[in-house]
């Protein structure tokens, strides 16, 4: 009786310290972070909606599909892989730069930095958010990097959250017919509910570039 | 003993009987040779029902929640839908199953030897106009896909897969397939019109050959004219733009084949009652003159849901009912018979609202097709008028204040308050929240929204007013805008508004969203003009804005109740985002062209991606 105890002991122990890891991968570990920059900043993006999209790839298997590797709204991007080689790419026409697929060999061992360098059509600088009563007042400079490029809208874009794009806000105007350069315009708000009853706010500029999927943000500006 | 004596004797006595029958070599009582269907007339022919049950796909009317993810209607049922994006395989159809059963069925009606001449020759017609279309919906979804001719595939373990594996053809030889298939069936195909309009005809494959033409002119044409034109490195994607002119003869030589045809007509049998006459001319089939090719319907077995689910609460014969209902966006899209701007007036200049006598008195003079497609409040239904009040409206300190109920509740003096079928902005179920119902292909047969019967009326699919607006369209783009009036207004004036002195590319737009609301014209016209993503535009509206179709617009009717004042007992109306669809549409470039499937790659290694996949 004692010894078939023993063995109900010993059998559970056994099964315990077992069971776990036999038939399974270690999860990853290593972590790829990154940005996505021009002349060594980081551009400011959609950053819902899976808007902006990497693609990495991994050769050496006979199927393969890429792992999608979302951008924030600041432009960088993080992902937990096993070591290797990989090759990452932008998603094809998607951002709002020119689409250029270069690929960027990454030697995964332990985390490692990139940067993926993309040409924008414009860049946003200097930005001045304030706000005076209802009054959303915006200063800021678009540079044109890319001399064919023209500006479809520029929105001003203002959020409850710091989650701020064309898609999440409660409050958007669109200028059009817009050239390069500092530009200093206004939005007002009076009669906007969400916005009299938000507690914090939030604001950002977008300029969308003609025939871009996406446009390019400025950073983001706590107003309240 | 004796008893087990017996049993032992019983049992080899059984046995012996059961030997023999041969209870395993059964022929299949489910599965059929190919001699078997193709030795029989009647087989055929219930193998080609079977194709023409398999091919409605996209927008159509046994699935009601796909008109209200574009800008027709909205949903009604339960709460809001948080939809925004268009989903990347949205109507995306790859059916190379469907095919390849096409293919071998005209390989065994070739190879019959129980078929005349003339009955085969349909049946060859039909199979291949079912496989044209078939391409048709797949190339208007993804551009180019590998074409197959006739070849039916046979895979035996151990050959090589790759002789199976063929690469995209271009958007434009695909179209140009489907155009040459239509041409060469045509004459196959009976010239008189078939029952219901069920059967394809001559008249069928030609209004395909048009649709496909101006479908792929207009590609060629619009999508070269933006700034980043979408295409992909094999031509997969995207159509050179000097193909447009091209395309457009076709069509417009196509569309006139059928107008001048005889056979069909832009159905006038109701002149004094053109509302009627609309609606008759789409949603009754009987001697009906208008429609070339439907989706039938057919008590028992055979039918759908539309009408069940989207009957008036106060007309439904079973507890279903309210599902969705039209938007503002489409009702303001109508004009006005003798005035194009379509807006419904609800405010004075000066900002106070307009009081009617009656709700329908704010929808007087508009377009009378305005009548046959949507029921707006105060309209007839079977006889009885729908009944549209949101609540009643009272005068509080110089404002106007709102009172409501829940639905068909009356107040101390017996004056409802909110209408058994809404509008409301709760989240009930079966009451409304847009303020119209569906009235185009609403079934008016008695039992028709019962559980039990559901509906028989059709889906029509082509028929002669596009080809009218084919025609005119096409005509347009060859700058030949003589003949593009004269056919734009041969379609107004059958729905009685006036006729138009010039076409511009915007009219066409116009005139097809209302002469073909609900009829899955919308999404796709939308995409070859390369507008949907200027429309859909994911902007939001927190208040009414006129011609925007990205934020559903609702409408809602208020009686005045309100003692002592002068307006007591007139109705005004409110417009404002429906509350069932707070988020604007927003269409994506990479919606114009759905994702080709990783599946599908890892099958065959031949297929290139989509741009923006």
């Amino acid at each position: 009786m004692r010894l078939y105890k023993y063995f109900l002991i010993i059998t559970t122990v056994a099964m315990i310290l077992i069971a776990c890891g036999f038939d399974n991968y270690d999860a990853p570990e290593s972590v790829l972070q990154g940005k996505v920059t021009y002349d060594g900043e980081a551009l400011g993006v959609r950053g819902t909606g899976e808007a902006i999209q990497l693609q990495l790839y991994q050769d050496g298997y006979e199927l393969r599909d890429h792992i999608p590797v979302y951008v924030k709204q600041d432009g960088t991007f993080q992902a937990t892989l096993f070591d290797g080689e990989y090759k990452l790419v932008t998603r094809n026409q998607n951002g709002p730069w020119v689409n250029a697929r270069d690929t960027v060999v990454i030697n995964l061992q332990g985390s490692t930095n990139v940067e993926v360098k993309v040409t924008p059509y414009f860049t946003i600088s200097d930005e001045s958010l304030t706000l005076s009563g209802s009054v959303l007042n915006a200063t800021f400079d678009v540079t044109q990097i890319v001399s064919t490029a023209e500006i479809d809208y520029v929105s001003l874009l203002v959020s409850k959250t710091a989650f701020v794009d064309d898609v999440s806000n409660i409050a958007r105007k669109d200028f059009q017919d817009l050239q390069a350069g500092t530009l200093t315009l206004s939005m007002d708000m009076a009669g906007n509910n969400e916005f009299t009853s938000a507690k914090y706010l939030f604001a950002r500029v977008g300029v969308r570039t003609i025939g871009a999927d996406q446009a390019i943000y400025s950073k983001i500006v706590q107003l309240k | 003993m004796k008893i087990k004596n017996i049993f032992i004797a019983l049992a080899i006595i059984l046995f012996s009987f059961n030997n023999c029958a041969d209870f395993l070599e059964r022929e299949p009582d489910t599965i059929l040779s190919d001699d078997q269907i193709f030795g029989d007339p009647i087989m055929i022919k219930s193998v080609l029902s079977n194709f023409y049950g398999r091919i409605t796909w996209g927008q159509h009317i046994d699935d009601s929640y796909t008109y209200t993810i574009l800008d027709e209607a909205s949903r009604s049922d339960g709460g809001p839908d948080t939809r925004q994006d268009f989903e990347n395989d949205r109507w995306r159809v790859y059916n190379y199953t469907l095919l390849r059963d096409l293919n071998q069925f005209l390989k065994g009606v070739h190879e019959s030897t129980v078929l005349d001449d003339e009955t085969r020759a349909q049946l060859d017609g039909e199979a291949r106009f079912v496989r044209a279309w078939l391409y048709f919906n797949m190339v208007r979804g993804m551009g180019g896909m590998p074409i197959i001719g006739d070849e039916v595939f046979e895979y035996t373990p151990g050959m090589d897969v790759t002789t199976l594996q063929y690469p995209r053809s271009t958007e434009a030889q695909l179209y140009d397939y489907i155009i040459s298939e239509c041409e060469a069936i045509k004459n196959f195909l009976p010239t008189d019109p078939s029952t219901n309009a069920a059967r394809a005809t001559k008249w069928a494959a030609v209004m395909l050959k048009a649709r496909a033409a101006v479908y792929a002119g207009s590609i060629a044409n619009y999508n070269n004219k933006m700034t980043a034109p979408i295409r992909t490195a094999g031509e997969e994607v995207g159509i050179p733009a000097n193909l447009a002119e091209g395309y457009y003869e076709t069509a417009l030589l196509a569309a006139e084949e059928v107008i001048t045809s005889g056979k069909y007509e832009l159905q006038l049998t109701k002149p004094d009652d053109r509302g009627r006459n609309f609606y008759e001319a789409l949603s009754v089939k009987d001697n009906n003159k208008e429609v070339i090719w439907a989706r039938d319907y057919k008590y028992p077995g055979q039918t759908n849901g539309f009408t069940q689910s989207n009957i008036p609460a106060s007309h439904a014969e079973d507890i279903d009912r309210a599902y969705a209902g039209p938007i503002l966006n489409l009702v303001e899209d109508f004009e006005y018979i003798t005035d194009r701007n379509g807006q419904i007036r609800t405010k004075e200049a000066n900002g106070d609202y307009i009081y009617y006598d009656n709700p329908q008195d704010a929808f007087a003079n508009k377009d009378p097709r305005l009548w046959g497609t949507v029921i707006y409040p105060g309209a007839d239904f079977k006889g009885t008028t729908v009944v549209l009040q949101a609540g009643q409206k009272y005068l509080e300190g110089g404002e106007w204040k709102i009172r409501t109920s829940e639905p068909g509740q009356t107040d101390a003096n017996d004056i409802l308050i909110t209408s058994v079928n809404g509008p409301t902005t709760t989240n009930n179920q079966f009451v409304n929240k847009s303020g119209f119902f569906f009235r185009k292909f609403m079934d008016e047969t008695p039992k028709a929204s019962t559980r039990g019967r559901r509906s028989e009326m059709w889906f029509p699919r082509f028929r002669i007013a596009e080809a009218y607006l084919i025609a005119s369209e096409a005509a347009f783009e060859l700058g030949q805008s003589g003949e593009a009036l004269t056919y734009i207004n041969a379609v107004r004036d059958r729905a009685g508004i006036q006729e138009l002195t010039a076409v511009t590319f915007n009219d066409i737009v116009r005139e097809r969203r209302v002469e073909f609301a609900f009829e899955d014209h919308r999404y796709w016209d939308l995409k070859r003009w390369r507008l949907a993503h200027q429309l859909w535009n994911g902007v939001g509206q927190n208040e009414y804005v006129n011609q925007q179709y990205a934020q559903q617009m609702a409408l809602f009717p208020y009686l005045i109740n309100d003692p002592g004042n002068p307006n007591q007992g007139k109705w005004v109306f409110d417009k404002f985002p429906t509350h069932m669809s707070p988020y604007p549409r927003r269409f994506e470039m990479r919606n114009y062209y759905n994702f080709i499937d990783q599946g599908w790659i890892n099958n065959n290694p031949k297929l290139v991606k989509n741009p923006y996949q």
